[in-house]
């Protein structure tokens, strides 16, 4: 063993440039993974937040009713009584913010906007005061103001500002149906333009203060919902089933779903994206197996008549296999230990600068709730899963090409050239 | 002792089937210093693989010690090549990685040596080839002479029964093959090693205590000297 040992010393050392480039092949192939990940990871990572900081929250308690409809945003399954359920989550310490969520056609006419037009969109109708307990659209105002609570005005996202040609203060129409279903007009003015970084909310959502909604839908003071800014770190799942059983007593007929169930679409469409993610994963995996398969088998077969000198002199099959597997397994240390390295460096600039796509994709969906600059983030587990695969892969290359090799007679192996 | 008896051996090159060695029969005694002499193609080579069992026959026996080579699967030819035989190959084949030293001493790591008398044994053995001083110097540093008196020390380190050489001087000059043919002859009498080596060169053949010629496969003399 320790002749073993020291022969895979040895040819590690002696073949230095041999070594260096298979090991270099699969740095890049490590770091490529590692910067990829961590990436991908990033993405994600801000796209729940903020998906929950601007639009789910961590969860949100519904009439019963209303998820079965969700789509159709009904006026119909409503909390009648949203301060007795603030009241108690108040008690509880949690955060909270009513909404009523409806539909409607936005209308603008010619001057100040360039035509007449008109387009459909959902309407938020939020408290003022209480939202940015919960949510952050305010931090994300670029001009103008927040609402104020019974104005008639609306907030509107840069992104439809830009495709409108709209500016703070424009007036607008909003044609709605009340509770009950009549025909009813609201007329707003732009308070403010936000750009926030979850483009769902950005290109196609419009704010106006709660009381406003409350008397043009005439609500009676009723919300279609309330959401709730739960701990982070705590399993929003388990929680919204608590708080589902405990508002019982305080509101019958709820409904609390967690961000996970709200954004049940999202989580599928990322699913998905991750799927394609790993298959992108997998042939960059390939490719560096295929790397290191070449020069691995290359360096056996130039060794053949080496291999073939060792088996006359007595070596046994399994002992020219393990010095070839401790060689192997020294390359595989050295390019795990350089892909590391690679892929943590490459992973430092993409988490701490990342890369503004806000130039390449522009305003386009591309499902994930991220524009703009996109940056990583930090995945242990994958670095300790690519060292290990590398020095593994590295091996198992090894044995195979080994095992071609010693299926060669070893009159054969001598006469090879 | 080695013994063939009617031993066969055939290629397959390509459709070709090629009569490497035919019905070939041989003794050979423990202290020989034998040559096996042919031209290219006569197959000294396939029957020093052989007896090295380091390829087997299609047809026939051969029998080490009076042991059928035959009976021994592959693990135990490796430990008999290991224990019993030497082999000095026409390219000396060394490990590019080891020094002289080390390329003798590994030889006997792979037996269950304490490393003392595997240092004693292989300088010992670097000092009889006449390549004292040069332990630690790379083969890629040593001449063809060099490096075949490092094969020659090699082989015989462990001790073994038989020394196997495949034209053991063709990669060198004349003046260089002929001290390595001294060499080969002295350590044969001083071990009581059985040398067999092969080779198509007549002053290697002169050298020769017992001189056997084949031909397309078959022993076609086999003349003993006086020496």
């Amino acid at each position: 063993m320790k002749f073993l040992l020291r022969l895979a010393w040895k040819n590690l050392s002696r073949y230095r440039k041999r070594t260096i480039i298979t090991a270099a092949a699969l740095a890049v192939g490590l770091g490529a993974y590692i910067f990829m990940d961590s990436w991908i990871l990033g993405i994600e990572k801000e796209s729940e937040r903020n998906l929950v900081w601007y639009e789910t929250s961590s969860a949100r308690a519904l009439d019963d009713g209303y998820w079965e409809q969700k789509d159709r945003l009904p006026l119909k399954y409503t909390i009648d009584e949203p301060e007795a359920v603030l009241g108690w989550l108040a008690g509880k310490k949690i955060p909270a913010a009513p909404r009523t969520v409806f539909g409607g056609e936005l209308i603008m006419h010619k001057d100040p906007f360039l035509e007449d037009g008109s387009l459909t969109l959902r309407v938020l109708a939020i408290d003022p005061v209480k939202d940015d307990t919960v949510f952050r659209l305010k931090e994300t105002i670029e001009a103008g103001r927040y609402l104020e609570p019974g104005e008639e005005k609306i907030l509107i996202g840069a992104w439809l500002a830009a495709d409108l040609g709209a500016e703070v203060g424009y007036p607008l129409t909003v044609v709605t149906r009340t509770r009950d279903g009549y025909y009813q007009t609201i007329d707003v003015e732009i308070a403010g333009i936000f750009n926030c970084p979850n483009p769902a909310i950005n290109k196609g959502t419009v704010f106006i203060p709660l009381d406003t909604a409350d008397r043009y839908l005439e609500m009676n003071g009723a919300v279609t919902e309330i959401n709730l800014r739960l701990p982070e770190r705590e399993d929003a799942d388990a929680l919204a089933a608590a708080l589902e059983s405990d508002l019982a007593g305080v509101a019958p007929g709820l409904d609390v779903k967690s961000w996970r169930d709200l954004a049940e679409d999202y989580l599928a469409f990322a699913g998905m994206k991750k799927s394609a993610s790993n298959i992108i994963l997998i042939l960059v995996f390939i490719i560096a197996a295929v790397g290191i398969s070449n020069t691995m088998i290359m360096a056996i077969n130039e060794r053949t008549k080496e291999l073939g000198m060792m088996r006359a002199l007595g070596m046994k099959d399994s002992e020219i296999r393990l010095a070839f597997l401790l060689e192997a397994g020294g390359i595989g240390f050295i390019g795990a230990v350089m892909g590391v390295v690679l892929g943590v460096v490459l992973s430092y600039w993409i988490v701490s600068r990342g890369v503004d796509m806000g130039g390449l994709i522009g305003d386009m969906d591309i499902g994930y709730r991220v524009h703009g600059l996109f940056r990583g983030a930090w995945h242990p587990e994958a670095m300790v899963t690519a060292f290990i695969f590398g020095i593994v892969l590295t091996v198992l290359v090894s044995f195979l090409s080994t095992g071609r090799a010693l299926r060669r007679g070893i009159a054969d192996s001598l006469r090879y050239s | 002792m080695i013994t063939l008896a009617k031993v066969s051996k055939n290629y397959r090159i390509g459709e070709i089937m090629v009569q490497a060695l035919v019905d070939v029969s041989l003794e050979a005694e423990q202290n020989e210093f034998l040559s096996i002499a042919g031209p290219s193609g006569s197959g000294k080579t396939t029957l020093l693989n052989l007896i090295g069992c380091i390829d087997r026959p299609d047809s026939g026996e051969i029998f080490i010690d009076w042991q059928a080579v035959s009976a021994r699967n592959k693990k135990e030819l490796a430990l008999f090549r290991r224990e019993k035989l030497g082999f000095v190959f026409q390219t000396f084949n060394l490990i590019p990685v080891l020094t002289a030293y080390e390329n003798v001493s590994f030889v006997l790591s792979l037996l269950d040596i304490r490393e003392p008398e595997i240092k004693a044994r292989s300088m010992a053995m670097l000092r009889e080839v006449g390549l004292e001083g040069k332990e630690d110097v790379l083969p890629g540093r040593l001449s063809g002479g060099q490096q075949q008196r490092v094969a020659i020390a090699r082989a015989l380190v462990k001790s073994p029964r038989i020394v196997l050489a495949d034209e053991p001087t063709a990669n060198l000059d004349s003046k260089t093959g002929e001290d390595i043919l001294k060499l080969m002859e002295r350590l044969n009498k001083k071990h009581n090693t059985m040398f067999i080596f092969s080779t198509h060169d007549p002053m290697v053949m002169d050298y020769a205590h017992r001189l056997v010629s084949l031909h397309d496969g078959r022993i076609v003399s086999d003349e003993r000297r006086t020496k």
